[in-house]
C-alpha cells in the first residue's frame, strides 16, 4: 500500500461505500466507451464513403445505404446508453452519498457535547451538507465529465492514428497549446470569478443592512450618503463582471481562432498530400472532422479539476468526523435505582472543558428530592458547567454526579434523560406543528395529554391564536413566536415529558409585565413535585428558592436562603445592592 | 409587456452601439457560416485535380482571413453588447436603490429584505441575461441559420436541406420543452438539499434539547427523510436531463445520416458535387450549437418578461409618506410639540392602535411613554417622524402641522434611537457620526462619553476605527444601544426620541447615561421604555395600554398614588430592579443601607398585592 497515490489515500473512507456498486461503475465505463465510439466514428465514415464509394470509378449507392442503415441503428443503441449509462452512474453516486451522508449525521449525534461546544454549528452543518455534496459532484460531475472527456480524447488520438500517422503527429503539437490555453485561461478567469463574487458579497451586505435599516437613513437623513455608497459598490461590480467577460471572450475567440487556424494548416498539408496523391481525400476530410473535436474535451477536464480538489478535501473532512470517538457511552449493564425521586449528590466534583483549565473545582453539594435551588453568578462563574454535568452533557474530570444513590455514568441514558428535564434560555424548537414540537415528534403522546399541559402553563391563550391553533406551522427559527411563547412551549414540553429533575436557565430577556407574570404562574406550576435547579437571572426569582448558591470562578462560595445570603454580607450582598443581577444582555 | 420598456429604452439610449454590435455578431455569424463552402470548393477542386500549390496557397490565406474576420467581428460585437447589457444591470440596481430610498416603512413591512434582495440581484440578472447573452445567441444563430441554410438551398440542393436540417430544427423545440423542466427541477432538489441544511441546523443548534430528550432516534428519521427527499428530487432531475443529454445528439446524428445516406447518393448520381456533401456533413455539425442557443434564447424571453415586469412595478411604486403640495414651511425646527386627538390605524388595518392622543412638550422637557408590547409606544414614534403620515391636523410641530413641513426639514430636527440599536457594519466614528458627512472624531468621543461607551471603545482593536459587525467587533445588546444613543446626540437635533433605548443596559449605567442626558442636552425628548426607572427624570410621564393613554402623571410618586397600571408595572420590576429608589436610599447616607431597602421592599410588595387585588 505504500504506492498509494495522495488521491487515492483521500479517497479512502469512501471505498467501503463504493464497493457494493463495483460492477455497476465498472458497466458504466464500458457504456461511456460505447457511447464516444458511435459519436467519433462520425467523419470515418464519411471518410468511407468518400473513399470507398464516390471517389471510386464506379460509384455505388446501395453501399452507402447499407452504411447509413447500420449507423442509424448505432445511433439508436448509443441513444438508448447515453440515457441508460446517464441514470446510472447518477443513481450510483446518489446512493453511495445517501449512505455516507445517513451514517455521517448518526455518529455525529452519538458524539459529546463537547463536539458541538468545540466545532461552530456552521462548521458541522458545512460537513453534512456541503462536503457531502462535494462528493456527489464527484460522481455526477467529476467522473462524468471526466471519463467521456478521457475517452473521447484518447479515441480522437487513436482515429487518427489509424488514418495517418504523420499527420496524426502534427496534429498531436496542438494538444500541449490547447492544454496550456485552457488552464492558463481557466485559472485566470476562476481568480476575477471569485472577485466578482466577492464584490457581490459586498452588494449583497450593503443592500440587506441598509434596506433593514432603511428608516434609520431616512430619519438621519443620509439617503444621498448611502446612495453614493452603493454606487461605489455597484460600480466595482460592474467593472468586475465587465472584466469577467472579457477574458471570458478572450478565451472563447482564440479558441475558435486556433481551431480555423488549425483547419487552415491542415489543408493546407493534407491538400498538398492529395495533390501528390500520397493522402486519399477522405483521410484529409476526417482530420478536419476530428482537429475540431480536440478542444471540447481538453476544456471539460480542466474543468474538472475543481470538483476533484473539493472532492479531495471534503473527504478529508468527512473521515476526520468519523474518526471522532463519542467520549459519553453507557456502560454495559447499566441500570436505573429501582426508585427515582429527584434526590442529587455532587461529590467533589471538578469538571474542565480543556485539559489544565479547570472550569469547577471540587464542588460538593446535596439537593433533596423536591428542593429547589437556585445558581446565581457571573457570567463564567460555572452555573453551565453544573448542569452540564448533572444532565452528563459532559462527565466530571473527578468526583461524581450521584442521582438518587447511583452515580450517573451507571444509569442507562434513556432513564437518565426521562429523569432530567432542562429548560432552556434559547428554547429550541423545530419545524413542524406546534402539538409536535411540545411533544417533540412523539405521536405516542396524545394531542389531549398536550392540551392540557398548555392549558396548565397557560400557553393555550396565545396558541389559539394562532392562524392553525395547535397545528400552525413553525417556521425556521421559530421567528413568529416571541421569546416568552416560546418559554411557555418549553413549559409544556416539562408536564409532558414529566421529569423529576428540571434544570431551568432562566431568560435574561426583558419580557413586558403580561408575558412576564403568564411565565411566573408557569414556573410556579411545572415546579412541583420537582426537583428544581434554576439558573436565575433576576432577583425576584431566587428569592423564593430553598437555598440559593453562589458561584464565582468555579466554587460555591456562599450557600443560603435569601435572607440568610443578605444578612452574610457576601457576594450576594453586593448582587443585590447593585440592584442587577442581569448581565449586560448579549 | 410593459416591463420590455426598461430593456426597450435603455438600447434606444445607446443604439449606435447596439446597432454596431449586432451587426458585428451577425457579420461574425454570416462569416463562419461561408466556412464549409470554402472547404467544400477546395473538397471539388482537389478532386477535379485541378487545383495547384498557388491556388492552394490562395485558398488557405481566404480560410485564414475569413477566420480571422469572423472571429474578430463576432468578438467585437459581443464585447460591445455584453459591456451594454452590464451597465444596464448597474442602472437598473442604481435605480432600484434609489427607489427603495424614497419608501416608507410600511413598504418593508409587507416587503421581505430577501425579496427585495432577489429582485436587485435575480431580476436583474435574467434582464442582463436578455439584453446580452440572449441578444447575442439569438442575433448569431440565426444568422448562422439562414445564412448556412440561404447557402445550401442556392448552391445545393433544396432537398438534402430539408433533410439534412430538419431533424436540427427541432433542437430548439427540445430546449423549449425541456429547457424550463429541468430548471424547475434542478431548483426543486436545491430546495431539498436547503431543507436537508435547515433540519441539520435545527439539529446542531438544538442538540442540548435532542440529547436532554433523548430524541435522536426522531431526528435521524427525519434527517433520513430529508436525505431520501434529495435523491428523489434529483433522480427526477436526472431523468429529465439524461433525456435531454441524449436526445440533443441523437437529433444531430439523424441529421447526419440524412445527409450521409442521402447526401451520399445524390454525390454517386453526380447531382451534387463531392464538396457540396462534405459542406454538408460539416454544416450538420456547425449548427449544433446555435440551434441549441436559439432555444435558450426563447428560454431566456420568456424568463425575463416575468423580471421585467417585477422590475418595473417597482420602479413604479408610489412612497405612501411624500411631501404635500402647497402651503409648505421651510424653517428649522425649535422643539416644541403638540399632539392633539390622535387617533390613527395603519392603512389596511381594522384596528385602531392609537386612539385619542393628546399631550405636548415645551422645548427642553422629557415626556416618558410605557405601555406594554403592542400598546401603540412605537407607533406614536413612527407617526411624530413621519415614518408613516397621522392624520391632518393631529400632530404639531412649533405650531404647525407636520404634514406641512418639507421631510428633509423634518428629518433633521428630529434624532432617534430605535429599539434594537440598528448599527451599519462600517466603523464606530462613521457610526456615531452618521448624520455627518465627514464625521469628527472629537465630537464623537465627547458623545461617547456622555453614552459611557468611549471607555469599551477604546478596548476595541482599532478604536473608534473598528469595523463594527463581521468583520470587526462583535457588540453586545447594550454596546449597540450606548453607540445609537450616541448617534443620536451627535446629530444635535431639537428633537429626540429614545425607543425603549436602554433596555440592554444594565441599570447602574442607564441611570448614569440618563443623568447626562438631562444634564447637557437642551433638546425636547420623548422617552418611550418598558422599564420604569428609565423614565425618572420625565416631565411628564405617560400610560398607554391599547392604544390609550389610561394614566398620566407628572412624577413617579403621583403616578405610584393611582395605584393602577404604573403601580402594577412597578411591583413586577421591582424585583428586578431598584433604579427609581436607590436615589432614595443613597441620599439617606446611613449605614444602615439594609433595613431600609427591605422596608422599601414591603412597601412595594403590599402596593402590589393591593393592585392584583382591585
Amino acid at each position: 500500500m505504500i504506492e498509494c497515490s495522495p488521491v487515492k489515500g483521500a479517497f479512502a473512507p469512501l471505498i467501503p461505500y463504493v464497493k457494493p456498486y463495483k460492477t455497476k461503475l465498472a458497466l458504466v465505463f464500458a457504456l461511456v466507451v460505447g457511447v464516444v465510439v458511435v459519436d467519433l466514428i462520425q467523419p470515418w465514415l464519411v471518410k468511407e464513403v468518400i473513399d470507398r464509394y464516390v471517389t471510386v470509378s464506379s460509384p455505388d449507392s446501395s453501399g452507402i445505404f447499407r452504411m447509413s442503415a447500420l449507423y442509424l441503428g448505432l445511433v439508436l443503441l448509443s441513444f438508448g446508453l447515453t440515457w441508460y449509462q446517464d441514470m446510472v452512474l447518477q443513481k450510483t453516486g446518489l446512493s453511495i452519498v445517501r449512505a455516507i451522508r445517513i451514517d455521517l449525521f448518526r455518529h455525529i449525534q452519538q458524539l459529546a457535547l463537547r463536539y458541538f461546544d468545540q466545532n461552530t454549528p456552521g462548521r458541522i452543518i458545512t460537513n453534512v451538507v456541503s462536503d457531502t455534496e462535494a462528493l456527489n459532484n464527484l460522481f455526477t460531475q467529476f467522473l462524468a465529465n471526466s471519463l467521456r472527456g478521457i475517452f473521447t480524447l484518447v479515441l480522437i488520438m487513436f482515429f487518427m492514428l489509424r488514418l495517418n500517422i504523420a499527420i496524426a503527429l502534427y496534429c498531436f503539437l496542438l494538444l500541449p497549446l490547447v492544454l496550456f490555453m485552457a488552464v492558463f485561461f481557466q485559472k485566470k478567469i476562476r481568480a476575477i470569478n471569485s472577485e466578482v463574487r466577492h464584490r457581490l458579497g459586498l452588494l449583497i451586505g450593503f443592500l440587506a443592512e441598509n434596506l433593514s435599516g432603511m428608516a434609520i437613513v431616512q430619519i438621519f437623513h443620509q439617503e444621498q450618503k448611502q446612495q453614493k455608497r452603493f454606487d461605489e459598490r455597484n460600480k466595482s461590480l460592474l467593472q468586475s463582471t465587465i472584466l469577467e467577460n472579457q477574458w471570458f471572450l478572450l478565451f472563447f475567440n482564440i479558441t475558435e481562432l486556433l481551431g480555423d487556424l488549425a483547419i487552415a494548416a491542415l489543408i493546407w498539408y493534407g491538400g498538398n498530400g492529395v495533390i501528390e496523391g500520397t493522402l486519399s481525400f477522405g483521410v484529409l476530410y476526417a482530420f478536419v472532422g476530428y482537429i475540431r473535436r480536440f478542444f471540447q474535451p481538453i476544456n471539460t477536464i480542466s474543468q474538472q479539476m475543481n470538483p476533484l480538489q473539493s472532492a479531495i478535501v471534503a473527504s478529508d473532512r468527512i473521515s476526520r468526523t468519523f474518526m471522532e470517538i463519542p467520549e459519553i457511552k453507557e456502560v454495559d449493564g447499566a441500570r436505573a435505582p429501582a426508585v427515582v425521586a429527584g434526590s442529587i449528590k455532587l461529590d467533589g466534583v471538578s469538571l474542565a472543558y480543556r485539559l489544565g483549565y479547570p472550569v469547577l473545582h471540587d464542588i460538593n453539594l446535596l439537593i433533596d428530592a423536591g428542593e429547589q435551588v437556585g445558581f446565581v453568578g457571573a457570567t463564567g462563574a460555572g452555573k453551565s458547567s453544573i448542569m452540564n454535568l448533572v444532565t452528563r452533557f459532559y462527565d466530571v474530570t473527578s468526583g461524581a454526579v450521584v442521582i438518587d444513590g447511583k452515580d450517573i455514568r451507571q444509569w442507562p441514558f434513556e432513564e437518565l434523560r426521562r429523569t432530567v428535564g432542562i429548560v432552556q434560555q434559547d428554547v429550541t424548537l423545530f419545524s413542524g406543528t406546534i402539538m409536535e414540537n411540545i411533544r417533540f415528534f412523539q405521536s405516542d403522546i396524545s394531542e389531549e395529554r398536550v392540551r392540557e399541559a398548555c392549558r396548565l402553563v397557560g400557553a393555550e391563550p396565545f396558541i389559539l391564536r394562532q392562524p392553525q391553533g395547535y397545528n400552525t406551522m413553525l417556521s425556521e427559527r421559530a421567528t413568529t413566536l416571541s421569546a416568552g411563547e416560546r418559554q411557555l412551549l418549553s413549559f409544556a414540553r416539562v408536564l409532558i415529558f414529566d421529569p423529576k429533575i428540571l434544570i431551568l436557565d432562566e431568560a435574561t430577556a426583558c419580557l413586558d409585565s403580561a408575558t412576564e407574570r403568564v411565565l411566573q404562574n408557569a414556573i410556579q406550576r411545572v415546579s412541583v413535585g420537582r426537583t428544581l435547579l434554576v439558573i436565575a437571572h433576576r432577583l425576584s426569582t431566587v428569592q423564593q428558592m430553598d437555598r440559593i448558591c453562589v458561584l464565582r470562578e468555579g466554587r460555591i462560595v456562599e450557600r443560603g436562603t435569601h435572607d440568610e445570603l443578605l444578612l452574610q454580607r457576601g457576594d450576594y450582598w453586593k448582587l443585590h445592592q447593585s440592584g442587577i443581577l442581569l448581565d449586560e444582555a448579549a | 409587456m410593459t416591463g420590455l420598456r426598461i430593456v426597450g429604452s435603455h438600447m434606444m439610449r445607446n443604439r449606435v452601439v447596439y446597432a454596431s454590435g449586432i451587426t458585428l455578431v451577425a457579420a461574425g455569424s454570416l462569416f463562419a457560416a461561408q466556412i464549409p463552402r470554402l472547404l467544400g470548393h477546395v473538397t471539388d477542386r482537389l478532386q477535379e485535380g485541378t487545383l495547384g500549390r498557388s491556388e492552394m496557397a490562395g485558398y488557405v490565406g481566404l480560410i485564414i482571413l475569413i477566420g480571422v474576420v469572423r472571429v474578430a467581428a463576432g468578438w467585437g460585437g459581443r464585447v460591445l453588447v455584453h459591456h451594454k447589457g452590464r451597465e444596464l444591470t448597474y442602472q437598473l440596481r442604481k435605480e432600484l436603490f434609489e427607489k427603495w430610498s424614497t419608501l416608507s416603512p410600511s413598504y418593508y413591512h409587507r416587503h421581505s429584505v430577501g425579496d427585495m434582495i432577489s429582485h436587485a440581484l435575480s431580476d436583474v440578472e435574467v434582464v442582463r441575461e436578455l439584453a446580452s447573452m440572449g441578444l447575442n445567441q439569438g442575433i448569431s444563430g440565426s444568422a448562422m441559420l439562414l445564412g448556412s441554410a440561404w447557402l445550401m438551398v442556392v448552391h445545393v440542393d433544396w432537398r438534402l436541406t430539408l433533410a439534412g436540417l430538419g431533424p436540427l430544427l427541432f433542437i430548439p423545440l427540445l430546449v423549449r420543452w425541456l429547457g424550463p423542466e429541468i430548471r424547475l427541477q434542478s431548483q426543486r432538489s436545491q430546495e431539498a438539499l436547503g431543507s436537508m441544511a435547515q433540519t441539520t441546523e435545527e439539529v446542531i443548534g438544538g442538540i442540548r434539547a435532542v440529547k436532554a430528550f433523548g430524541m435522536e432516534q426522531v431526528v435521524n428519521s427525519r434527517f433520513q427523510d430529508c436525505v431520501d427527499d434529495i435523491v428523489e428530487e434529483k433522480m427526477r432531475l436526472v431523468r429529465l436531463s439524461a433525456l435531454f443529454d441524449s436526445l440533443l445528439p441523437l437529433l444531430v446524428n439523424i441529421g447526419f445520416i440524412f445527409v450521409l445516406g442521402f447526401g451520399g447518393y445524390l454525390v454517386t448520381t453526380k447531382s451534387i458535387s463531392l464538396g457540396d456533401f462534405v459542406a454538408f456533413t460539416l454544416y450538420v455539425a456547425l449548427l449544433r450549437m446555435p440551434l441549441e442557443q436559439l432555444g435558450n434564447v426563447i428560454n431566456i424571453v420568456q424568463r425575463s418578461i416575468a423580471s421585467l415586469n417585477r422590475i418595473d412595478e417597482l420602479l413604479h411604486v408610489l412612497p405612501e409618506v411624500r411631501e404635500r403640495e402647497g402651503a409648505v414651511i421651510d424653517r428649522p425646527l425649535q422643539g416644541s410639540l403638540e399632539v392633539k386627538g390622535l387617533t390613527f390605524r395603519y392603512p389596511g388595518s381594522q384596528r385602531d392602535v392609537l386612539s385619542d392622543i393628546s399631550f405636548s412638550l415645551k422645548p427642553g422637557q422629557t415626556v416618558g411613554i410605557i405601555g406594554a408590547m403592542g400598546s401603540g409606544k412605537s407607533t406614536l414614534a413612527d407617526l411624530i417622524l413621519r415614518l408613516y403620515d397621522p392624520p391632518e391636523g393631529t400632530v404639531f410641530i412649533d405650531g404647525e402641522d407636520i404634514l406641512h413641513y418639507p421631510l428633509a426639514r423634518l428629518r433633521e430636527g428630529v434624532a432617534y434611537v430605535p429599539q434594537d440599536g440598528f448599527l451599519f457594519s462600517s466603523t464606530v466614528l462613521e457610526n456615531i457620526g452618521f448624520s455627518d458627512d465627514s464625521p469628527n472624531l472629537k465630537r464623537a468621543k465627547w458623545c461617547a462619553g456622555i453614552t459611557a461607551v468611549h471607555d469599551n471603545i477604546l478596548m476595541f482593536p482599532e478604536q473608534y476605527d473598528t469595523e463594527i459587525g463581521d468583520r470587526g467587533v462583535r457588540l453586545s445588546g447594550g454596546q449597540k444601544q450606548r453607540l445609537a444613543i450616541a448617534r443620536m446626540i451627535y446629530k444635535n437635533a431639537p428633537f429626540q426620541i429614545m425607543d425603549d433605548s436602554l433596555s440592554a443596559v444594565d441599570t447602574t449605567t442607564e441611570r448614569l447615561i440618563l443623568e447626562n442626558l438631562k444634564e447637557l442636552s437642551t433638546a425636547s425628548s420623548i422617552i418611550i421604555s418598558n422599564r420604569l426607572s428609565a423614565l425618572q427624570h420625565a416631565d411628564e410621564i405617560i400610560v398607554l395600554e391599547s392604544g390609550r393613554i389610561v394614566e398620566r402623571g407628572s412624577s413617579h410618586a403621583e403616578l405610584l398614588s393611582l395605584c393602577g397600571v404604573y403601580a402594577g408595572q412597578w411591583f413586577m420590576q421591582a424585583g428586578l430592579s431598584f433604579g427609581g429608589e436607590s436615589e432614595k436610599s443613597e441620599a439617606d447616607g446611613s449605614d444602615a443601607v439594609l433595613p431600609v431597602d427591605l422596608d422599601i421592599e414591603m412597601e412595594v410588595l403590599e402596593s402590589g398585592r393591593f393592585e392584583e387585588a382591585s
